[in-house]
């Protein structure tokens, strides 16, 4: 059995609300853990927020989001038209050590993304980014 | 997100609910700037009601520990759910930003 959840946004820090929506209405009928629902919220909002702060120079484009939840994980994909950018290897290293006064803010929104997951594949599709990401639904 | 300011034992006690993201980051931004230009010697934030935390949410609790350090006033969060300190950890938060498992805890530690 398998499940799926198609949806698109515009390129807008707004539409994230409705992302949101959307993956609590899915994750509660699906019976997803608070933890993964959690995990598939924050995957989805700092993509989706990377996209609209550095795909584009100008303009509302397109962002399309599938989720499919089978009984062992749940598949995030994302594609966008923006400039090429790879979630695994384009995100600069964040800064985990520094003392609290040199502590360098922000840069953690991709390394959240990529501990929280289990799986990351990308691929640039012609002029669009395809980021596919696994979360197991373990215990 | 909403945010409630109280004061216990001279502790200035911000507790926050809700979700904290990307929607509503400059918000909280705005209402723990007020907090920290208030408080005078220590401060709390108190997550026991907030359900999600992005990095949106992470920097302004970074921006509000690195301004708290500059006035020599303490800060500590507490009571966070097992999501939010997940994500605490992987950030290495809990490095820099004292976390305690309750608001009592927390008063007990700055107070000392």
């Amino acid at each position: 059995m398998s499940a799926n959840l198609s949806l698109k946004v515009e390129t807008k820090i707004k539409e994230l609300e409705r992302i949101f929506a959307a993956v609590e209405d899915f994750g509660q009928k699906d019976d997803w853990s608070p933890d993964v629902i959690f995990r598939v919220n924050l995957v989805l909002e700092e993509l989706a927020i990377n996209i609209i702060h550095y795909g584009y120079d100008e303009g509302i484009h397109e962002i399309d989001i599938t989720l499919t939840s089978e009984s062992d994980a749940l598949t995030i994909e994302i594609k966008d038209d923006g400039r090429p950018f790879d979630p695994l290897n384009d995100a600069p290293a964040p800064d985990l050590t520094s003392a609290l006064e040199d502590r360098h803010v922000g840069g953690l929104g991709h390394y959240l993304v990529r501990t929280m997951v289990d799986e990351i594949r990308y691929r640039r599709e012609g002029d669009r980014n395809h980021s596919t990401l696994t979360v197991y639904r373990k215990q | 997100m909403g945010i409630h300011i109280e004061w216990k034992d001279e502790v200035l006690i911000a507790k926050a609910d809700g979700r904290i993201d990307g929607t509503n980051a400059q918000e909280f931004q705005r209402e723990l700037e007020t907090a920290v230009d208030t408080s005078t010697h220590a401060m709390i934030l108190d997550l026991e009601h907030v359900s999600y935390i992005s990095s949106a949410g992470l920097r302004v609790i970074l921006l509000t520990a690195k301004s708290l350090l500059k006035k020599d006033a303490k800060f500590a969060v507490c009571s966070l759910s097992a999501q939010i300190r997940e994500v605490f950890e992987i950030s290495g938060f809990d490095k820099i930003i004292a976390v305690h498992a309750s608001q009592t805890e927390a008063i007990a530690a700055l107070k000392n």
